[in-house]
């Protein structure tokens, strides 16, 4: 517990001097990262805690940032709040909305209720475009971002405290809300909702409830980014920001409170510098997804916590062995699939394709500062080598964690032996 | 003068063509300890479910004290005094022994609501729960994870989650299913504590704990009450040891 | 006149495509309880490994092979995907579903473009069938809607007089038992996947040389073909040829429908007013057409949950 407060602590100082460190178009990463991580912990009150998957959370998001931006703009671009305090009025936005649309969501229960959320979330983006007072039609509405408090907040190193300042104490309020008996319920809801009732509890006012203060920080998340980018859009309630909090949110861990915050700044952040390298980040998001639901249901989190247990255990220098021979592994799998996938996506380019004359040999492609011909077997050999080798790597790291986690340290074959009368142990 | 604090008047149940309850009479007198009892498919889960909410009747009457409840949802029926206790067990799987009481006698504060405060800042609800640890002996499981709990431990919770809100009316459905005999007479010891000054109505197949641990005994067959009465009579009535009990043998 | 006609031909034929794709989803769904995002995405496939092989052996061959393909990337998904989170639960398993979705839908961008492709009805398919009033009516939709009459006579065939019928409607509704009783339950999951893959293939393989082949054709058609299957009901073949004609008729009588709330309140004289008020007032049906199914779906969750068709509770 301590480690972890340590932790924390030094992570709030890095954030707090950040701007100083960092060049501006990280610091508008760093608040793209701050603002997804908030949606996903959000997300996760009603995902993780309350055992109800929403397919359509970006919607609250997207009602969050355009209420924001209304306020923004009312009474003549004063706005009807001072700056710092819009965010309030997204929150207030997705609360409504969330009140409304959970009423009706979680009148059923399980795909049942995950099939509602993705089409109230449809049905919100399909009529969208058409509402232009409310959504500003295809174009959408922008504004901008008042004076207020002595700050003009016209450039990203003020942005980026206020959005700081935001995220953490609502990450902080969502952690508060654990402990206290709503909070409690909410697990309860997870575990057997069933039972709640027969135990006097009004199961339905419970979940429309969780729903809607899930939905209002998600509101507050796209408050934020309203005033980020002084703009929105209805591209805003796209299926893929939906699935976006859905695929950060488990890649870092549903059972770990700060797991989703976990996954979406790494996410966020490694699409943001990933984006640059390579075209195909999605398709790696995707398989990272898919990897984590097959192999580590508990996220990237729950990998930490497990790690950890172990360290506590056995020790630091215990774990050296399997901790090398994993990192190894992962390294070398990591390096096949991106050859290979980076390869691909060169050779079946549009602008590759048009370079290609019948009868040719297929020019090369470059990656990783060198020229590979696609007819050439060290093109396909280098990854598929990598990869086996990777593999190789995985079973040697099984093996050592599986060792790391037997019980009793090994028993003499002798003192097993059953023992006769008066013979001598 | 024993007034009957939980009436069934000629409840049917039907699922479409199968008609399951046929016209079940009932009377669980304040303060007995009521058995039902009959062979399998009789309808006595379903008969819980009517009573506790889970399911509407038919037709017919249920009434708690003097208030028709068929139809209510479980939750109001609770909140009238009655709780119930499930054949399988029903608990909250991930959480831990301490939090499953705990939810369980939350209710009874009225605190569902609150978002507000910490729970820690509710002595009265930590010493609620820790007495009912004790009521239930799992004072040292308390930190354990619930679908870690043995299966007579675990139905050793059921029953504390459902004497959690102070009930008036109990209802258990076979709490001794799949125990062992020692685990069943700790069992039988526990209810007879803590149904003291309460009303039970309890669902069993073992034949032992009925007979010492109640007042009467119903027998239900194919959905219908065909016997009440103190155990002596049951045992002596003809139609249930022809349905039911089978021939007495002779010492 | 010639817009009802028309618009019912469409409809049908649209409503019969609905189902060759949500055949199997609904069964699917009835068998295991999952509601398998990537459905749609088998769709797509079809439609871009037909628009592939087209080149190399010939219109009919490519859809053919394409069918039986997709099935067998059905067989994989369902044996190495799918069962292994079998034992982590119905969200697991549709969260799984999800992310295959996304890594197909990525997969095709990698290799064919971010942009549709030139999949075209072939020429000897494209000509009229007949006449309707004053248009040409394409031969190549009737061939699609005879196509998915002849998959749903065949199925029900197979599902109500056939041995292997009975069996896989067992395991459908019992699969514990149909186990119990010795039947290869796991080999009919995989088989009811694969074929359920196929046809959506096959469906795929047809429509998209008729209608667009784009990376975004599996999530358009996938929310609808959701919505065919909520609204006809669990595991239901008839409830899902229902819904799909429902829902393929009203969306394309919807599409050419250009009345508001404001024209229907100026029935009443009230329609300047309701033209001032904009938003939507006056929004025509033909603009929203798309979020018609959505409406239907959340209307028949709240009222019926199982489905039009399917079994209570």
């Amino acid at each position: 517990m301590k480690l972890t407060k340590i932790l924390l602590a030094m992570l709030l100082l890095a954030l707090l001097v950040l701007p100083a460190i960092l060049p501006p178009a990280m610091v508008n990463a760093a608040i793209q990262m701050l603002i997804a991580a908030l949606f996903a912990c959000a997300f996760n009150l009603l995902c993780g805690q309350g055992g109800m998957l929403s397919f359509g959370h970006a919607a609250y998001f997207g009602v969050g940032s355009f209420a924001t931006l209304h306020a923004m703009s009312a009474l003549n671009g004063q706005g009807l709040l001072p700056t710092p305090l819009l965010p309030l009025i997204g929150a207030m936005g997705g609360f409504i909305c969330g009140l409304c649309a959970g009423w009706f969501a979680t009148k059923r229960a399980g795909v049942y209720f995950s099939m509602i959320t993705l089409a109230l979330a449809e049905l919100l983006h399909s009529l969208a475009p058409h509402l232009n007072t409310l959504f500003g039609g295809e174009a959408g509405i922008s504004s901008m971002r008042a004076p207020a408090w002595g700050l003009d907040f016209g450039d990203a190193t003020q942005v980026y405290y206020l959005t700081l300042g935001w995220v953490v104490l609502s990450i902080a309020l969502l952690y508060a809300f654990t402990l206290t008996p709503m909070g409690r319920l909410t697990f309860a809801l997870r575990e057997n909702g069933h039972r709640l009732q027969f135990l006097g509890y009004n199961v339905h006012r419970l979940r429309v409830l969780v729903f809607a203060l899930s939905a209002m920080f998600a509101g507050i998340a796209g408050g934020l980014q309203a005033l980020n980018l002084e703009s929105a859009n209805y591209v805003l309630f796209d299926m893929r920001f939906s699935a976006e909090v859905v695929l950060n949110t488990y890649i870092g861990g549903v059972n770990v409170f700060l797991g989703p915050v976990l996954g979406a700044a790494l996410m966020t952040f490694f699409g943001n510098a990933a984006s640059d390298l390579t075209q195909s980040w999605l398709l790696y998001q995707g398989l990272l997804f898919v990897l984590v639901m097959m192999f580590m249901p508990s996220g990237l989190a729950g990998l930490v916590l497990c790690w950890s247990a172990q360290i506590r255990r056995r020790g630091w220098l215990a774990m050296v062995p399997a901790a090398f021979s994993a990192l190894l592994s992962a390294g070398l799998l990591s390096l096949a699939v991106v050859f290979l996938i980076e390869t691909l996506q060169r050779v079946f380019s549009q602008d590759y394709q048009a370079l290609l004359m019948a009868d040719q040999a297929w020019p090369a492609i470059s990656l990783f500062g060198r020229e590979w011909l696609p007819g050439a077997l060290l093109t396909w050999a280098t990854p598929l080598l990598l990869g086996v080798a990777g593999l190789l790597v995985l079973k040697l790291a099984r093996r050592q964690w599986l060792r790391l986690l037997d019980d009793e340290p090994q028993v003499s074959a002798a003192a097993l032996r059953p023992r006769l009368e008066g013979e001598q142990p | 003068m024993n007034d009957a604090i939980l009436q069934l008047r000629d409840v049917h149940k039907s699922f479409g063509e199968a008609h399951i309850i046929r016209g079940a009479q009932l009377e669980l007198r304040a303060g007995e300890r009521h058995a039902v009892i009959g062979p399998n498919g009789a309808g006595k889960s379903t008969l819980f479910h009517l009573i506790s909410g889970q399911l509407q009747p038919s037709s017919g009457q249920i009434l708690l004290g003097a208030e028709a409840i068929q139809g209510y949802s479980p939750q109001h029926i609770n909140h009238l005094g009655l709780s119930r206790s499930f054949q399988i067990t029903n608990i909250f799987p991930g959480l831990s022994v301490f939090e499953n009481l705990r939810i369980a006698v939350m209710r009874k504060h009225r605190m569902q609501y609150h978002f507000w405060r910490s729970i820690q800042r509710y002595p009265e609800v930590r010493e609620q729960t820790e007495q009912l640890l004790e009521q239930v002996r799992l004072q040292d499981k308390q930190t354990v994870c619930a679908a870690e709990l043995s299966y007579s431990e675990q139905r050793a919770l059921e029953i504390g989650m459902t004497l959690a809100c102070d009930p008036r009316v109990i209802l258990l459905d076979e709490p001794m299913a799949g125990m062992s005999h020692e685990e069943t007479d700790y069992a039988l010891n526990l209810i007879r504590e803590v149904t003291h000054g309460r009303s039970l109505l309890i669902v069993e197949h073992d034949m032992d704990v009925v007979f010492s641990l109640c007042d009467r005994i119903s027998v239900l067959v194919y959905g219908e009450v065909i016997a009440t009465g103190t155990p002596d009579q049951i045992r002596a009535d003809r139609r249930v040891q022809e349905a039911y009990l089978g021939e007495e043998q002779c010492a | 006149m010639e817009f009802l006609t028309v618009s019912l031909l469409n409809g049908v034929i649209y409503g019969l495509l609905l189902f060759m794709v949500s055949a199997g989803l609904t069964l699917i769904f009835g068998m295991m309880g999952v509601l398998n995002f990537a459905h749609a995405s088998f769709y797509m496939v079809g439609a871009y490994l037909a628009y592939t092989l087209q080149k190399f052996v010939g219109f009919t061959t490519a859809v053919l092979l394409s069918t039986v393909l997709v099935g067998l990337l059905g067989v994989i998904v369902e044996r190495f995907f799918l069962r292994r989170v079998h034992k982590h639960g119905h969200a697991h398993e549709l969260l799984l579903t999800f992310g295959l979705t996304f890594i197909i839908a990525e997969l095709i961008k990698l290799f064919y473009g971010n942009f549709s492709v030139e999949y075209r009805v072939p020429e000897f398919l494209n000509f009229a069938a007949f006449q309707v009033f004053s248009t040409d009516y394409p031969f190549y939709r009737l061939l699609m809607g005879g196509v998915s009459l002849l998959v749903f006579g065949l199925i029900y065939l197979l599902l109500t007089r056939t041995r292997v019928g009975i069996v896989v409607r067992a395991a459908i509704h019992r699969p514990q038992m149909a186990e119990a009783l010795g039947h290869n339950v796991p080999l009919v999951f995989m088989a009811v996947f694969g074929i359920g893959a196929a046809l959506a293939g096959l469906a795929g393989a047809l429509a998209g040389a008729f209608y667009t082949t784009n990376p975004n054709m599996a999530l358009e058609l996938g929310v609808i073909v959701f919505v065919v299957v909520v609204v006809g009901g669990l595991g239901s073949m008839a409830g899902a040829m229902i819904a799909s004609l429902l829902i393929g008729l009203i969306s394309s009588f919807a599409v050419g429908v250009d009345l508001s709330l404001a024209s229907l309140l100026g029935l009443v004289g009230a329609g300047d007013w309701a033209q001032q008020m904009g938003g939507l007032m006056t929004l025509k049906v033909s603009s929203v057409a798309a979020t018609i199914p959505f409406a239907l779906m959340l209307l028949i969750l709240l009222i019926r949950p199982s489905g039009l068709m399917g079994e209570k509770g």
